[in-house]
């Protein structure tokens, strides 16, 4: 999906190649601002075309109903959040001062956005980052135990093991992580943001499906690559069997798995709702939930485009290391 | 939020031993926090697991928040003008020493306390009180739908005699209003809050000259309360007036029941404090432990069908109404939804609501008088089961909430089996409006906390209610004329047997023209450590933690 993808049909190689990897950058930089553009798009007509009227919203979080109201205090609430404005205005206003860096004001907590979202990110990028860590490290693990084990039962546990860390769902584990290391064996604090040991238990529980879905296609890849016939040269010269898993199975294993990266990094932003909500922390995860179950429009498409834009990040990064870690697809650039 | 549920069947699954145990042993209590367990011990703090906190409406401001959590937390910071008994419902002096009514009902004098300092060092004085309603007023100029408008209908102004004397008048008679300044919503704040905007003071901005004081909002994450120093004046509802024991509280947010439970058990907390009743397993599971579980009605309005009788609608016809009342098994209700220990609802109001009166018999389970009732008004059983009139299935719309449905789907099948089609539609809180303002449902359920019967004004009085619609529906315009004339006595009435009459005689018109179904008494639990010693519901059964202390 690298060059293919910049070079529209009819287009002559040589000039992607005329524009060199700055050009290949700038290409990718702007196809990423436009997923982003459309993201925020969509997710205002999606929000648009929901069936309740967010000034009615805004006012029973307030335990008010709509029809209280007399047409001037209606007129005046109207006013103070915009809408009283065509749709297609509401729509350039916030575009415009998104790109400004406004991201609005949250309906229900009366609060920027950009502040809730500087308030709620840390929390979350650190859940995410040690949890992805997590996921690769013991995604790693795992694919590289199954093929160098040679016991057949431990063999097929171990290449059965990410199917059940995919299975599960991952609340489930989180309230058993609970149950056994926060309430059973008293080591770990079971809910809250307070100190380093609160990030564990969230960031296993993230980790787990995360991992797992690694592992799962690094083992795969990785059985693969083993019935290559330089794995049996590189044996045959006389290196072990770890060397050989390590040093020249794995690297060529590895490259498909770059590209679910990318997809998994996106999909801790849906894994930190219900992780955040099981550990009662704070963070983009409960905000997401809060907002959206309150049609809390300015937060929502906020979140959204976070999460896009997260999505849109590592995914650039991960097309851009493929030529580092594929000469092959260098060349053919 | 089905998650919720999900976690919920899957803790009960956990605790499947626990299971075995809850049959004999729920209902029995361990030690009882509220007894005297011996000279109380200063210092600790307690650390209390609340629900989530509001995410639609983050506010500690006494006057606009209606959270029942965040009114227990501010029970412990902010005092106000009296206190409420939650035994007999009379009030007592606090902040005030004496009242007096006028025999007009429109102005309340208060004698104040003159030994009385907010947390910020200032003095409690009568323009403190003054200070207090009219900044109450300003706030509803700007917000005219905060919460605090009911506790200050028909507020005029408030005159300060001397330094310890004020006279707060209204403009038309709201004796709720003594009752009124007993609860959190109309206690008293320093003068600083009032400098500060509505939606500062939600944020934290709030110096009370409660035992504890605020120290740290953090909406969704904790709420600390730290001891004042120098208290000396609580109520005599409290087993001493002096300073908190405990050096500070510390209340969290926990979304999951189980998660909160295991907390408790695992001392990781001294207090579970959950929305919804602890469950039968649950409770087994803390009494197993050695903690206890303590629980008291919510006062007010019970959780209530209220009915839209609109011209048209099938229950403008008071036959299915009356019927529709017995189709309704609130024991089963009671038992299956909440556990075997549970009270079944017994009048339109919470059994701790003062002029509560109780109507079993009027809401007993009667199948077969449903049935009977429902042949004599023409709707007849057809093949599949529900009955039809004129080709019209008897279907009757009620819109839910989805996290909250579990009670519905259950009233869903009692009345299936009289042949009423109990039809949920499922919305989201922003399409309730809507709904409501269309007229488009048959029964909508609802409550209110208030240990005061005249706050049902707020649900079916159209001149005072949250939602014009819903009360403007939920009486024809004959029993609109008896109802409110029925409330306006309530509320020009001052003598507490007199009022308590009237209000029977409300119970007694909304059952006999079975204008209102309730369907659960809404019961206030909390799963309290052993440790802890001193716990108190207040009337509106918030909790009170000036006299709790822990055992070291």
């Amino acid at each position: 999906m690298t060059a293919a993808v910049l070079a529209a049909p009819g287009v002559p190689r040589t000039r992607v190649l005329r524009w060199g990897p700055a050009g290949y950058i700038a290409g990718r930089v702007l196809q990423a601002a436009g997923v982003l553009w459309a993201a925020y798009t969509v997710t205002f007509v999606i929000l648009w075309l929901l069936p309740s009227d967010p000034l009615a919203l805004v006012l029973s979080a307030n335990n008010v109903e709509l029809d209280s109201l007399t047409p001037a205090q209606l007129a005046e609430a109207q006013a103070r959040y915009g809408l009283d404005q065509p749709v297609l205005t509401q729509y350039w206003t916030m575009l415009t001062n998104a790109l400004h860096g406004d991201l609005g004001t949250s309906t229900t907590k009366g609060v920027p956005v950009t502040q809730l979202i500087a308030e709620r990110l840390p929390g979350t990028l650190q859940l995410s980052g040690l949890a992805i860590l997590l996921a690769l490290g013991g995604g790693v693990l795992v694919a590289w135990l199954a093929a160098y084990v040679r016991w057949s039962p431990l063999r097929l546990l171990l290449t059965r093991l990410p199917s059940a860390g995919v299975a599960f769902p991952s609340f489930w584990i989180g309230l058993l992580l609970i149950q056994v290391f926060a309430f059973g064996l008293g080591w770990l604090p079971s809910t809250g943001s307070a100190g380093p040991q609160a990030l564990i238990l969230p960031a296993v529980t993230m980790a787990i499906p995360t991992g797992a879905a690694f592992a799962q296609v690094l083992t795969r890849s990785l059985t693969d690559t083993l019935a290559e016939p330089y794995i049996t040269t590189a044996t045959a010269t006389g290196l072990s069997r770890a060397a050989v898993i390590g040093r020249h199975a794995l690297r060529n294993a590895a490259l498909p798995t770059l590209t679910i990266l990318g997809l998994l990094v996106g999909g801790t932003v849906t894994g930190a709702i219900v992780t955040e909500t099981v550990f009662a922390r704070q963070g983009v995860g409960t905000l997401a939930q809060e907002s959206v179950l309150n049609q809390d429009v300015p937060v929502v498409q906020a979140v959204v485009v976070l999460a896009a834009a997260a999505f849109v990040l590592v995914n650039l990064l991960v097309d851009l290391l493929y030529p580092l870690l594929d000469p092959r697809i260098a060349r053919s650039r | 939020m089905t998650l919720s549920r999900r976690f919920a069947t899957l803790a009960s699954a956990t605790a499947v031993t626990a299971l075995l145990a809850a049959c004999s042993t729920a209902g029995a209590t361990g030690t009882d926090p509220t007894e005297d367990a011996g000279d109380p011990v200063s210092g600790g703090t307690l650390d209390v697991a609340f629900f989530p906190d509001n995410a639609a409406f983050a506010c500690v401001d006494p006057f606009q928040t209606y959270w029942i959590e965040h009114r227990t937390v501010i029970r412990n910071f902010a005092d106000s003008l009296t206190d409420q008994d939650p035994e007999t419902g009379e009030l007592v002096p606090w902040l005030a020493t004496d009242w007096q009514v006028s025999d007009d009902g429109l102005s309340y004098t208060f004698d104040l306390r003159d030994d009385v300092t907010f947390s910020d060092g200032t003095a409690f004085t009568a323009d403190s009180v003054k200070l207090a309603f009219d900044s109450g007023a300003a706030t509803l100029e700007q917000l005219p739908t905060a919460y605090g408008a009911v506790y200050l209908a028909g507020y005029d102004s408030t005159e300060v005699v001397d330094g310890d004397t004020v006279v707060v008048h209204f403009s038309t008679p709201n004796s709720a209003f003594l009752q009124g300044t007993s609860t959190t919503n109309l206690a008293i704040l320093a003068a600083s809050s009032y400098q500060a905007t509505p939606e500062e003071r939600c944020l934290g901005d709030v110096v009370g000259s409660g035992p504890f004081v605020l120290e740290d909002y953090s909406p969704g994450e904790k709420t600390v309360l730290t001891k004042r120093e120098g208290y000396d004046w609580g109520s005599e509802l409290r087993e001493h007036s002096g300073e908190a024991y405990l050096d500070g509280i510390t209340f969290t947010y926990v979304a999951e029941d189980s998660v909160r439970v295991g907390q408790l058990t695992s001392d990781a907390i001294d207090i579970a404090w959950p929305r919804n009743p602890i469950s039968e397993n649950d409770t087994a599971l803390i009494q197993s432990s050695g903690d206890s579980v303590v629980s008291r009605s919510l006062p007010g309005p019970a959780n209530t069908y209220y009915p839209n009788v609109a011209d048209g609608k099938i229950l403008a016809d008071e036959q299915v109404r009356l019927a529709l009342q017995k189709a309704i098994d609130r024991d089963s209700y009671a038992s299956t939804i909440f556990g075997t220990e549970y009270p079944a609802v017994t009048s339109i109001y919470d059994t701790t609501t003062p002029s509560y009166q109780d109507h079993t018999d009027d809401l007993a389970y009667d199948a077969d008088g449903a049935a009977d009732l429902l042949d004599e008004a023409g709707w007849t059983l057809g093949d599949d089961g529900y009955r039809y009139k004129d080709g019209q299935k008897l279907t009757l719309s009620t819109p839910v909430i989805a996290q909250f449905s579990a009670g519905d789907q259950l009233i869903q099948d009692q009345l299936k089996a009289v042949g009423i089609d109990l039809e949920l539609n499922v919305i989201t809180q922003a399409q309730r409006s809507e709904v409501l303002a269309a007229g488009d449902y048959d029964l909508i359920s609802t409550y209110y906390t208030r240990a005061d019967p005249g706050v049902i004004q707020w649900i079916v009085d159209a001149r005072y209610a949250g939602s014009q619609a819903q009360a403007v529906n939920a009486l024809t315009a004959d029993q609109t004329a008896e109802v409110q004339a029925l409330l306006d006595r309530g509320t020009t009435t001052l003598d507490a047997t007199a009022r308590s009459e009237v209000y029977a005689e409300l119970q007694d018109y909304y059952l006999e023209h079975a204008l209102a179904f309730p369907t659960f008494e809404r019961v206030q639990t909390a799963g309290v450590s052993a440790a802890v010693h001193g716990f108190r519901f207040t009337s509106e059964s918030f909790g009170d933690f000036a006299d709790t202390w822990i055992t070291p």
